[in-house]
Formats: structure tokens, sequence, C-alpha cells
């Protein structure tokens, strides 16, 4: 009875997550799957295998793709380079700061996502200090800023950054600093005890930081919305007014598809490389 | 060890499937939102009238657009009739209003809402769609007898048989008139002194026919070439930095900080506007505006249409219109309004953006009425580059 017991357990654990899953995600899906295959206006849709949907989606939102991809990496570099350290200084440097900086890191997170994005539109106006700055500097060619894909990547970073710092801090902080001294006794220098134990102990933040930040700043369209102008629309923007204004719900669903199996895609590709580098790092120990 | 750093490496592959699985859903959710399920079509044509039952009374569900109403009309309403009101401001854009409701009006019902506004064009689709009920006009003397003459029988709804004005506007020009005072003509916006300084409405059915009527094109009587035509121009300017963006209301933002100096956006939000800064301005294009209303509109499955004809009756008591138009300072289509502003108001009931003279609207044009495959094939050319 005890084993029986132990062994339903964890399904019994699994379900509620399970059933929240296949309740509001696999279901939904389902119906955008079928969905993707239908031809007609709204009122007379009707389901006939209709593959160009997809082949449409490719051929017609390619800018759209690409661009989506180019803003999201770039944004992921970015928030990797400004991350790392912070995460760093945090987990060893910070002492007793580091609950307010880490409380510093969240605290944006109070506001909603949207009210932080139009306040950038404010920090970004033609007539702002930070605008005035960067003409002077010539970093503004367009003349703005704002309604350019540079503040549309400068939202992006700003947004999911904290997806990026936290995973690090957290995989930082777990790593055993008598690794770090015993790397320094066997004579390594600080750079090298950072590159050989540092650095590979942290990798699953890392990969998890881009994942989280890479992933939902493809599919968003929020900044490209108030912080872009039309050359700097993202896919996302394309799937809600398709959705939203034209009411081309077959085009849209399929649309999101294709953006589904690209991130799919791109990620598993990820995984693989960034899994063996962190492999990599342990081997050559 | 060998063990232990296959376990973590394992871990890692874990730890990131799992994450990408959860910010692709969360990806998802965030851009597939809403319309699932749709098929068969609407029983287009053959509307059903509302049927009345008695004397208003219970609970009714108003939804409208934001800051589209003064503060007292509801709670007078309420104490006027017993009927209890809930009124919600939840539509920002017309088609993005209609993809939240579409999957529910589909099925006949209505979210639980008796009566909602949209404007002209969307009315009309959704009439076409069979989504609407026709009104039964015993119910509303009050609209009979003060609805304005020259909103009396649109285009699309020549007996008002199933819509209501709530209000109506003008689409034209708001400028900065301290940086940008020579603009006069929808045209000059196209003026390369303003290049990245102007902003376009997203809603094709305004900016479309503005840029069509400039280039001295009739739009009612436009042919879908011609529609290309204005939006090859518009593209043109897009692709040069001329047009800053594309928006909705929020190119209020744009005028008060000055990042754009001139916009093609509505007389109301205009007259507001003005009060907080005097440079900016409404102007009249020299060809014309374009003309449009909002209607109350009772949908399929309303509950309680007997306390929504009420409330259409009500507000088209002209001292209760009074009230809205002096908040929302959009044109009022009740007749008798303008005489309770020159006792009360006068300098209001001046303002031509309130009450439009014959001679000031002389020029302007209704929105276009198109079919839905013009509909489709021009909402596409125009998303193209608005979402270049």
């Amino acid at each position: 009875m005890t084993t029986v017991r132990r062994r339903l357990l964890p399904y019994l654990l699994l379900g509620s997550g399970t059933l929240w899953l296949v309740l509001f995600f696999v279901v939904p899906l389902a119906y955008m799957a079928r969905l993707s295959l239908e031809t007609g206006v709204v009122g007379s849709l009707e389901f006939n295998w209709h593959w160009a949907n997809y082949s449409d989606a490719l051929s017609l939102y390619d800018t759209q793709f690409v661009r989506s991809f180019i803003y999201a990496g770039t944004a992921t570099l970015i928030a990797l380079v400004i991350a790392y350290p912070l995460a760093y200084t945090i987990a060893f440097r910070a002492g007793r700061w580091r609950n307010v900086l880490l409380f510093a890191v969240v605290a944006p997170f109070f506001t909603t996502y949207l009210i932080r994005t139009i306040a950038w539109e404010t920090i970004l106006s033609d007539e702002s200090p930070v605008v005035s700055v960067l003409q002077f500097l010539g970093l503004a060619p367009q003349g703005h800023v704002l309604a350019t894909g540079g503040a549309v990547i400068a939202g992006l970073t700003y947004n999911f950054l904290p997806f990026m710092i936290l995973p690090i801090y957290a995989s930082l902080e777990r790593i055993d600093e008598r690794l770090i001294e015993a790397a320094k006794d066997l004579y390594a220098s600080a750079g090298q005890a950072f590159w050989r134990v540092t650095l590979p102990l942290s990798a699953p933040g890392v990969v998890a930081g881009t994942l989280l930040t890479f992933i939902p700043a493809s599919g968003d369209y929020i900044n490209a919305q108030f912080l872009g102008s039309a050359g700097n629309q993202m896919i996302g923007n394309v799937i809600q007014s398709l959705y939203l204004k034209q009411s081309d719900y077959p085009a849209a669903a399929a649309l999101s598809f294709v953006l589904m199996a690209l991130i799919m895609a791109a990620v598993f590709i990820y995984i693989r490389f960034a899994g063996s580098e962190a492999l990599m790092g342990e081997e050559a120990r | 060890m060998r063990g232990r750093e296959t376990n973590r490496s394992t871990v890692t592959l874990t730890i990131a499937a799992f994450v990408a699985a959860v910010a692709l859903a969360l990806g998802l959710a965030a851009c597939g939102g809403g319309g699932g399920g749709i098929e068969g079509g609407g029983d287009s044509g053959e509307a059903e009238t509302v049927k009345l039952q008695g004397k208003p009374s219970g609970e009714v569900t108003i939804s409208n657009w934001p800051l589209y109403i003064d503060q007292g009309t509801v709670p007078a309403f309420e104490k006027a009739t017993g009927v209890k009101v809930k009124y919600i401001e939840d539509i920002n854009e017309n088609a993005e209003f209609f993809g939240k409701l579409q999957p529910l009006l589909q099925r006949g019902e209505s979210g639980g809402r008796s009566l909602f506004v949209v404007t002209d064009w969307m009315a009309s689709k959704m009439h076409e769609l069979g989504y609407l009920q026709n009104l039964d006009k015993s119910g509303i003397p009050n609209v009979e007898a003060n609805l304005a003459s020259s909103l009396r029988s649109p285009s699309f709804d020549p007996n008002r048989d199933f819509s209501v004005p709530w209000q109506s506007g003008m689409g034209g020009l708001i400028v900065r008139t301290d940086l940008a005072p020579d603009v006069r003509s929808i045209c000059d916006l196209f003026d390369p002194k303003y290049k990245g300084k102007v902003d376009f409405l997203g809603e094709y059915i305004e900016t479309v026919p503005l840029v069509m009527s400039c280039e001295g094109v009739d739009p009612d009587s436009a042919s879908e070439a011609e529609w290309m035509k204005a939006i090859d121009k518009i593209k043109a300017a897009v692709d040069s930095g001329q047009v800053r963006r594309f928006t909705g209301n929020d190119y209020a933002r744009d005028l008060t900080s000055g990042d754009a100096v001139a916009v093609i956006g509505w007389s109301g939000d205009a007259v507001q506007l003005q009060a907080d800064n005097p440079n900016i301005e409404w102007r009249m294009p020299t060809e014309g505006c374009s003309l449009w209303s909002d209607n109350m509109v009772i949908p399929v499955g309303a509950p309680n249409p007997t306390a929504a004809e009420a409330w259409m009756n009500y507000v088209y008591k002209p001292e209760v219109q009074a009230n809205i138009a002096a908040e929302v300072n959009y044109v009022t289509p009740v007749e008798g309004v303008k005489q309770i502003f020159e006792k009360r108001e006068p300098e209001l009931a001046k303002n031509e953006l309130i009450f439009p003279s014959a001679k000031f609207t002389k020029n302007c044009f209704t929105q276009p009425q198109l079919t839905s495959e013009e509909t489709q094939n021009i909402t596409r050319a125009f998303d193209a580059v608005v979402n270049g």
C-alpha cells in the first residue's frame, strides 16, 4: 500500500500543473493549429488544410522575423554584458548590501511593464537631456532616438534585464568559494580562476538567463509599439495586428506557429551548444 | 566525479528546456490572445428586433470608450429609472474591440453587454455579420425627435434601424502653432521641413481617405487602385523617415512634448489638448475633413435590451446631452443642445468643433463604405506600411 502510494505521489503532485497546462496551453494550441489551416474571412472561415497560410506567413513577413531575432539577440547580448558583472558583484562583493541590491533589481517589477515602457518615451523624448547628450556625441544619426530601432533594443534590454541578472546571480551565489581558493592555491591567477572555475560553474545561470531574455524578447510587441516607428515593428506586432486589426485569424495563427517553431529550433541548437560548452569547462579541469 | 558531472549537465539541460517551455508559453499567451474556434457564417442580413418588456428595470451593462461621458449622467439615469448601470470603458480601438468580442458574438453572446459604442464602419460591419439587433423605435421617442437631421440617414443605416449616434467628430489636422504654423492641408504633412516630426493615425479608415482627399481624389467614390496609390504615397513618406510613427489617441503625448509638430487627429482631442496647451490647435484641412459618428448599438444576446433602449432615450434629452457634450467636446448629435449652451456657456456654443456649421464642414466627407474584399486588401496593404 505504501509503495503504491509512493509511486502515485509524484503524479498527484504533478496533477494540478498538468491540468493547468492542458487546459490553458494544449487546448488553445490545438484550436490555433486548426485555425491556422482555415481560409476565408471572419464569419465564414472554412477548415480545409490550407498549408499555404504557413508559406505566406514566411514569405510575407520574413523581414519582421529577421528583425525580431536581431533585436532580441542584440538585447540579450547587451543584457548579458550588463548583468554578469552586476550579478557577480552582488554575489561576491556586496556584503551586507546584497539584499538591498537584489531588491533594487526586482523593484521595477512593482510597476507594470506597460508603464515602464511608456516612461521610456519620456526619457527618450526629443528634447530630453539624455537625447541631447546622445546627439552631442553623434549617437543619434536620425536626429531623434525615440521611434528608432535603437530605442526598441534599449527598451527590450531594460525590460528583460532582471530575467538575466537573477538566474546568473542564483548560480554564482551557489558556488563554493573554497573551489576558487583551491584554484588560487594551485597557482591560478585571479583571471584564470575566473575563467576555469567561476565562469563554468555559473554557465547554467547564463544559459537560463539568455533564454529567459531572448525568448520573450523575440515575441514582444510592446516595446516596438511604443518606442519604435513603422520600420521597427517586430513579429509580435504583426501577429497582434493580424488578430486584432485585420481579423485575419488563420494568418495570425500560422504566424504564431512559425514563430514558435523558429524559437524552438533556435533554443534547441543553443542548448546543445551551450550544454557542451558548460561541460568542456569541467572536463578541462 | 564523472557521475556528478553528467548529472550537472543533465540538470543544465533540464533547466534550460523547462525555462524554454515556460518562456514560450508566456510569449504565446502574450501574442496569441483571442480568437479560437471561429467557424461557420453569421446569420447575415436578417437581424432580429429587440423585444421590449414593460418598464426598464434590473441591471444593464454598457461598454464605451474612455473619457467619453461626464460624471453625473450615469447616477442621474439610475435615479430616474431605477436601473442599475455597470458602465465600463473597455473600448480603445474598433478593430481591437471587434477582435476581442467576435468569438462571443459569433455564438450569439455579448459577454454580458447590453449596449456598446462603435464607429460607423464597425457598426456597419457588425450588422453585416448579423451581430446586432434592430431597435424597437417605440422605446426611443427622444431619438426620433432630437437626432440631428444630418445624421438621420447615413449610407450604412439609412433608417437608423440598428444604430444611434453617441457622439460625432471630425478627423483632420492638429498642429503645434509655435512649431508648424503653416501646416494647413494634409499634403503639407509630407513637406520635408517636418521630417520625423509628423504622426499619422494607425486607423486606415481615417488616414488613407484624408491623404486621398488632399490629392484631389473623392474618397467616397475612390477605386481600390486609388486607395493603393495613396497607401504608396504614405509608404514613401514612412521609408524616407518623414512619418515618425502611427498612433491612436496617443499622438497627444507627442504633440505635448513637441516630438511631433503636426498630426492627423480628432477634433474632440484637440479641444481638450488646447485647454492644457494653447499652442495646440485643430486645423480644418483646406481640402476638408472626415466625418464620423460613434454609435450605440445593441448586440445579439444582449441582456435587458429594455433598459439599454431606455439609456439611449435618456441621453437624447437635450439637457442630459448638454452635460455630456460640455465634458467630452465632440460634436453632439442631439438637436437643442446648442440652445442650452447659448444660455449656459456661450463660448462653447460658438466653438465650431462642438457645433460645426454646415459651412464649416462643407468639404468634409463621411467615412467611405467598402466591400469586405476591398477592406481586406486595403487593410493588408496599409498594415504592411504600419508594420513595415
